[in-house]
């Protein structure tokens, strides 16, 4: 017989141990289902490694799937650390695409290359902006849970770019399919890897990551993030003005969302359409915990699944196995992680006789 | 009578870094009231966890009626019969009385039979005297009543052993009495109580068998009949010590801060505050008693700005800061220990640094142009930390690992610092031990003597006699009197706390 019992401190090696055990049992369900198909899990994961890390370009997919990660994550976790929890990444995502596809569309004329694009990134900003601070004014003036309703919202952002795709932004000659018309020229980020679809995006999400850990390490903003989240009646008791501080989190966390879908319809897929990265938003939920809500770890978790996003669609077409395993792997993971909390906070122990 | 019912051979419990309970051996014999006494930090709490099933010891045997045990969890205490209420009640204030009754019990069907609930109910209050409403949500009952409800809680589920750990500290005198009455019906029933207190006066009331714990180690068990008070005092604490404040009483009638008519609500939008009217002196310690829960916190938190008034008029100094946020009336001169410190005076899982610098992080040197100086903050908090004795062993370690003793010297120095023209302590010395007692209350007295003004509130009547000038006294909203220090006793302020008229 087994009991818990209170911890006075995490160790440390408790907290690296518990998100590579998740993974791995991501990884071992994953490959029960696998099994199920009749297929070898042990080639698929060496098919999936293959094709997320085993090459140049292999790797440069995966940093293309990292960006967005890393630029999503960065923001949740601004607002995660304050207990506010953001799950509409998804829909800020999708507006920041709108808003910054809008300027692409419909006022590019005239304009070059950079201001184009410095455009693009604010609209892309403010309309993620926009899009998380709908949620947090109802939580602050009328107590509405975020939780709910940033997620509602992440299907009208959803609804919206639908009747946009199949109405008034569609391309007359597009076939029926739901898509715009492509982006011009002065439009579309530039390529900073000959060869690769890695643009200067990556640049974007690197000084995210930077500015992120600059405001929670280093700046008073920070300081009052922390406190916020540890005890927001300490915080009101110090004079903090708890709702000015989630707004402001907010506020940021929709920008860099919304930079996220800029990047992806500017950089990667260079129209709008209905289907856009669809899983980022709630990737970087599983990414900012399993970083434990730190900034420069969070890079690496971000390339750890971005590896796993683009090595699952290689081999959904080389290996025929659904792209649903990678889901399920992610789902898995994020389960252990949230269940394994338990042994940070309680350590194990066995009955043994009286001693 | 003799029968040992309960016994601990050795009990020693370590944690990493501390040993709380060092080679405990102590008897609990059938129909006695046992009182464990001690400071805090004593280990009383750790002791009572283990036999609760909370804490496995680290070595040593219980044994109930003469067999070892091994308790692993709650539920094998309440299998053997043990029941624990505890300090901070476990109620859910949502449900109901019954609901709360018989919660985890499965006896009673996926559906309440409340039929039965009730009957046991009726023989348990013919039994002990124990009347409590079934039907009423528990956020609609007094403190008092949720301790009897607490109590019917571990009568219900057939405990002979009950541990009550400080049951008296939210209670009025009159309530304490009741309280008495209760456990004595309990003892001629043949239960066994261990009764976890500090308060000597108590202990002498109702307690049969007196177990004295210092530092972790049991010092002595003696029955009442062999003792006094001041020789468990000198047992307690090891040395005795003398309460001597040297206090200038001042003159002066210039109003620092002035309350009309101050109206506030509660969370539950009842009135908490009626109309409350007062005026505090420059340089003078004003006392506000009066028993946790008739409007004492309501006042202080509305003057310091966290709580809203809907009716009335806050002046300090001359400036009108009702309903200004907490910053602004702080930087006004107002400081705040709170009354609870580990629900809003620290952040538990931050570093003491982080706790320290709270009241001035946004400040320079501590901040500029909204980057901090982290090398500035662990300065100042060393600094506070020489200044105020505060043991600290790792000031990047979360303050939760501190002593209660030494939190809340920070949280003084904390507010101190600041340098404010008035002090607000709410319940300064609550849960600490006589030597960080007494550092308060001369800490409390040493910067009246400066000039400072300070607000008192506190229910521990001897503290608010001892350091006071003036001493209101709340009940149910209001201020029902104001008494010079120098005539008010003891016997006349619980009165008042009762609400009856003198």
């Amino acid at each position: 017989m087994f009991y818990f019992e209170k911890r006075q401190q995490t160790p440390g090696y408790l907290k690296a141990l518990i998100p590579i055990i998740s993974l791995l049992l991501g990884l071992f369900i994953g490959a029960l289902a696998i099994l199920i198909t009749g297929i070898n899990p042990l080639l698929v994961y060496k098919g999936l490694f293959l094709n997320a890390f085993g090459s140049w370009y292999a790797f440069s997919e995966t940093l293309v799937a990292a960006v967005p990660l890393i630029l999503i994550t960065s923001g949740l976790i601004v607002v995660f650390r304050m207990n506010v929890w953001n799950i509409g990444a998804y829909g800020q995502y999708i507006m920041g695409a709108i808003f910054s596809s809008y300027f692409a569309l419909f006022a590019s004329n005239g304009l070059s290359k950079p201001v184009m694009l410095t455009v693009m990134v604010i609209a892309s900003m403010v309309g993620g902006a926009i899009w998380a601070l709908i949620p947090t004014l109802l939580k602050i003036f009328w107590e509405v849970n975020e939780v709910i309703t940033t997620l509602l919202l992440n299907y009208i952002a959803l609804y919206i770019l639908k009747f946009l795709m199949y109405g008034p932004w569609k391309n007359p000659s597009s076939y029926g399919f739901p898509l715009s018309k492509t982006f011009p020229d002065t439009a579309i980020l530039p390529i900073i890897f000959k060869g690769t679809r890695l643009t200067i995006a990556i640049i974007f999400a690197l000084l995210a990551v930077l500015v992120v850990w600059f405001l929670i390490k280093k700046s008073k903003f920070g300081y009052e993030v922390r406190v916020i989240g540890d005890n927001p009646l300490a915080a009101r008791y110090a004079g903090i003005s708890v709702n000015r501080n989630i707004i402001i989190g907010m506020a940021i966390s929709g920008a860099l969302a919304g930079l996220a879908g800029m990047t992806e319809v500017s950089g990667i897929v260079h129209y709008l359409q209905v289907k856009i990265g669809a899983d980022y938003g709630y990737t970087s939920i599983i990414v900012a915990w399993i970083a434990y809500l730190d900034p420069l770890i969070t890079v690496l978790a971000s390339v750890l699944f971005g590896g796993l996003a683009s090595g699952g669609y290689s081999i959904q077409i080389t290996m025929r196995v659904s792209y649903g395993i990678v889901g399920l792997i992610e789902s898995i993971t994020l389960f252990s992680l949230v269940g394994a909390q338990i042994f940070l906070n309680y350590r194990i122990r066995w009955k043994n006789g009286s001693s | 009578m003799d029968e040992v019912i309960l016994e601990t051979r050795n009990i020693t419990k370590v944690f990493p870094e501390t040993i709380a309970n060092k080679d405990i051996s102590f008897k609990l014999r059938k129909g006695e009231i046992h009182a464990l006494l001690g400071e805090n930090g004593a280990g009383k709490t750790t002791l009572m966890n283990i036999l609760y099933g909370i804490y496995l010891p680290t070595s040593g045997d219980i044994l109930i009626k003469g067999k070892k045990v091994i308790i692993k969890n709650p539920l094998d205490a309440i299998r053997l019969g043990i029941g624990m209420i505890h300090q901070h009640f476990m109620l859910v204030d949502t449900l109901t009385v019954l609901e709360n009754i018989i919660l985890g019990l499965k006896e009673y069907g996926f559906v309440i039979d409340k039929k039965a609930v009730k009957k046991r109910l009726k023989e348990i209050e013919n039994l002990y005297s124990l009347k409590v409403e079934p039907d009423v949500k528990v956020w609609q009952t007094a403190v008092g009543e949720q301790q009897k409800i607490e109590i019917i809680k571990v009568l219900f589920r057939g405990a002979d052993i009950l541990i009550l750990d400080e049951p008296t500290a939210v209670l009025t005198p009159q309530e304490t009495q009741s309280l008495f009455k209760i456990l004595r019906k309990m003892k001629e029933d043949g239960k066994s109580i261990i009764f976890i207190t500090h308060k000597l006066e108590e202990v002498m009331q109702i307690a049969d068998t007196i177990t004295v714990l210092r530092k972790g180690r049991l010092i002595k068990t003696l029955p009442k009949s062999e003792t006094t008070k001041s020789q468990l005092a000198e047992l307690m604490v090891g040395k005795t010590q003398t309460l001597d404040f040297s206090r200038k009483r001042p003159k002066s009638n210039e109003e620092i801060l002035k309350i009309e008519n101050l109206t506030v609500h509660s969370d539950k939008s009842l009135k908490s505050l009626k109309g409350v009217s007062l005026s505090v002196f420059k340089g003078e310690i004003l006392g506000i008693a009066g028993i946790s829960g008739n409007g004492q916190k309501e006042l202080v938190q509305t003057v310091v700005g966290l709580k809203k008034a809907v009716q009335g008029k806050v002046v300090f100094n001359g400036i009108d800061i009702t309903n200004k946020p907490p910053r602004y009336i702080a930087q006004a001169g107002i400081n705040y220990i709170p009354a609870d410190r580990l629900a809003m005076g620290v952040a538990p899982n931050l570093s003491t640094i982080d706790n320290a610098i709270m009241r001035r992080y946004y400040r320079f040197p501590l901040s500029k142009r909204g980057i901090m100086n982290y090398r500035k903050a662990l300065a100042y908090t060393m600094m506070m930390a020489k200044a105020y004795k505060i043991k600290l062993d790792n000031p990047f370690a979360p303050i939760k690992l501190l002593s209660g003793g030494n939190m809340q010297k920070l949280i003084l120095a904390r507010e101190i610092l600041e340098n404010p023209k008035l002090l607000i302590a709410s319940y300064p010395t609550r849960g600490l031990d006589i030597a960080s007692t007494q550092f308060f209350r001369q800490k409390l007295i040493d910067i009246a003597n400066k000039g400072k003004t300070i607000i008192l509130v506190s229910e521990d009547l001897d503290e608010v006699l001892s350091l006071s000038d003036r001493i209101a006294v709340m009940y149910e909203g209001r201020i029902v009197g104001i008494l010079n220090a120098k005539e008010a006793d003891k016997n006349r302020l619980g009165l008042m706390m009762a609400g009856v008229k003198t």
